[in-house]
């Protein structure tokens, strides 16, 4: 717990103390925003954040991987990898301190949006509960975002190769959940791989608990996702140590 | 304090290490000589679990590289070949930050911080950004937090790479005191580097083992010295001389602008001293010697006899020992 503790809190300051991170939380919050209000959320006297939250799944695909690029990328390229990796530190706590460092760095820039809700609340009537469930919701789709993410940056010493890879995969990922998307595969691909691959679209999942219903299987989903990218991410290090 | 027995490490179908066996005894300093692509730095990153071996097995203080990979870490302390670091952090950030991931205990951590800033000398720049600092800084950092869990071993890849004379020496100083505490591996291209700090010299090549031995033994194990006389004297006259005087010699002498000439003459390193001997035969002559000097073989003809390819160094061999007179 020291450990993932301690890289935990050493990814998470360099995220504020880089620039990008800046130009990168005011980019996020401001196209967030503004398409949120751009969209209908006052309907009639009942006040809602769905349209908010509905835009999630997309703002986060463009944003997310730009959080994630860095993360082992940067540390191949400089060689600092080659220190942390002879910290005594088991790989899995180094993967776990980065990964909540970027699931922390996304959520204090979620905290901003809070002025919304609040906004609406003033004005109308809010139901508070579905509105923090879908917090919750949000953070658990995230976080598979960034497991993916985080996987690819830990393929290339390139950042700019990072983002792209995870950019085009969480697209796929993203189309997969659309039946419009299933339709079309389903006349190249058998019955079973089209079940699988909109099975495995975090997108399906994210509905259901944003507008406030609790599933368990959702969330079990999403820690299941997030263990698998997380877990391919500690192969793949633990691969480069064999080859060299 | 550390085993190394038969270490394989292939990258695809390059072979990095061939089987290389040593041994260091705790305390030992112990200097990893070898030209680039040699293995050195694929030995120090097997022993310090960056990397795993292809077969073979490395041990630290009795613990395994591959299964107690942990236990092996947490009792060393390393600085990779070209120094990286986090060049956004504070040095003193920096350095608290390896001393938290490295379990060194809170109440102890202000001391070792505080002893690594002082041994280091960065007391002057704990405050500016990494990223702000000279090379020479840099290393300094990159040293102090190899060493600010007083770690049993040290492992130091080329500590003094791409620095200038002064700042090589004050580096070079700085390991001399780290030896006198811990166990010291360091790979570097410098020989002076490891004339002086180096209890034992590991000699690497192409992935073996060439040459593991004291400084001195490696030094008396060149075949020879060359003593350079320097004389104004008649040219036939002098090769009768010598020729009686050193019967069996291979004596090169060369006629230089100024008409005086000058001779080399190998000798063995245990032979009795010729000087007296030579400098009697010019008095005799009455020639006037001009200079007379041993020139004793340095690490620097070791390790370029061990590790030159076998037709270069048949070449170097072959020019030296002609028995002909060369005129210039």
């Amino acid at each position: 717990m020291r450990e993932i503790s301690v890289i935990f809190r050493r990814e998470l300051k360099s995220y504020f103390l880089s620039p990008i991170a800046y130009v990168f939380g005011v980019l996020f919050l401001g196209v967030l925003l503004y398409l949120a209000t751009q969209r209908q959320i006052v309907d009639g006297q009942q006040a809602s954040m769905q349209a908010f939250f509905g835009l999630l799944p997309v703002v986060f695909l463009f944003f997310l991987p730009g959080l994630t690029m860095r993360l082992w990328a940067e540390e191949r390229r400089s060689g600092t990898i080659e220190l942390l990796m002879t910290f005594p530190v088991r790989i899995g706590h180094l993967i776990s301190g980065k990964f909540f460092a970027a699931l922390a760095f996304l959520a204090v820039l979620l905290l901003f949006t809070i002025g919304l809700p609040v906004t609406l609340a003033t004005y109308g009537s809010l139901d508070w509960a579905p509105v923090l469930g879908a917090y919750v919701a949000s953070l658990l789709l995230a976080g598979a975002y960034l497991a993916v993410g985080m996987f690819w940056s830990s393929l290339t010493r390139d950042q700019i190769v990072a983002l792209l890879l995870s950019l085009v995969s969480l697209l796929l990922l993203y189309a997969f959940g659309f039946p419009v998307v299933a339709e079309w595969i389903a006349g190249f691909l058998p019955t079973w791989a089209v079940d699988l691959l909109g099975g495995i679209s975090p997108y399906k999942y994210f509905e259901s608990i944003a507008r406030g219903v609790f599933d368990t299987r959702d969330i079990v989903y999403y820690l299941c996702f997030c263990g698998f990218f997380l877990h391919a991410n500690a192969l793949v290090l633990n691969n480069r140590r064999l080859k060299g | 304090m550390i085993e190394v027995e038969r270490l394989r490490k292939d990258y695809g179908m390059a072979h990095a290490l061939k089987g290389i066996s040593f041994r260091v005894q705790r305390g030992e300093v112990i200097g990893f000589l070898g030209p680039n692509g040699a293995g050195k730095s694929t030995t120090m990153k097997i022993l310090t679990c960056f990397l795993l071996p292809t077969s073979g097995r490395a041990t630290v203080d009795g613990f395994d590289v591959v299964e107690h990979s942990l236990k092996v870490r947490s009792r060393i302390g390393y600085l990779p070949e070209s120094t990286p670091l986090y060049g956004e952090m504070r040095v003193d950030d920096y350095l608290r930050f390896c001393a938290e991931i490295r379990g060194v205990p809170i109440l102890k951590r202000g001391v070792a911080i505080d002893r690594a800033v002082e041994l280091c000398g960065l007391r002057r720049v704990t405050g500016k950004n990494i990223v702000e600092l000279s090379k020479g800084y840099r290393q300094r950092v990159g040293l102090a937090q190899a060493i600010v869990h007083e770690p049993e071993v040290l492992i130091l890849d080329e500590p003094t790479s791409g620095l200038d004379p002064n700042q090589i020496i004050e580096v070079r100083h700085l390991i001399e005191r780290l030896g006198q505490e811990h166990t010291v591996i360091l790979s570097t291209h410098y020989l002076q580097e490891v004339e002086k700090s180096a209890s034992r010299v590991i000699v690497i090549h192409q992935g073996e083992i060439v040459a593991d031995d004291t400084r001195d033994n490696l030094v008396a194990s060149m075949p020879a010295s060359v003593i350079t006389v320097h004389v104004r004297a008649p040219l036939e006259a002098l090769q009768r001389q010598f020729h009686e005087l050193l019967p069996g010699r291979k004596v090169v002498i060369e006629t230089l602008a100024d008409d005086s000439l000058r001779l080399r003459v190998e000798v063995g390193t245990g032979t009795a001293p010729l000087e007296e001997s030579i400098a009697r035969l010019v008095v005799k002559n009455n020639w006037s010697l001009l200079e007379l000097l041993r020139e004793r073989p340095s690490l620097e003809d070791v390790f370029r006899k061990l590790t030159m390819p076998p037709t270069a160094a048949n070449n170097d061999a072959a020019a030296a020992g002609t028995g002909e007179v060369a005129r210039a």
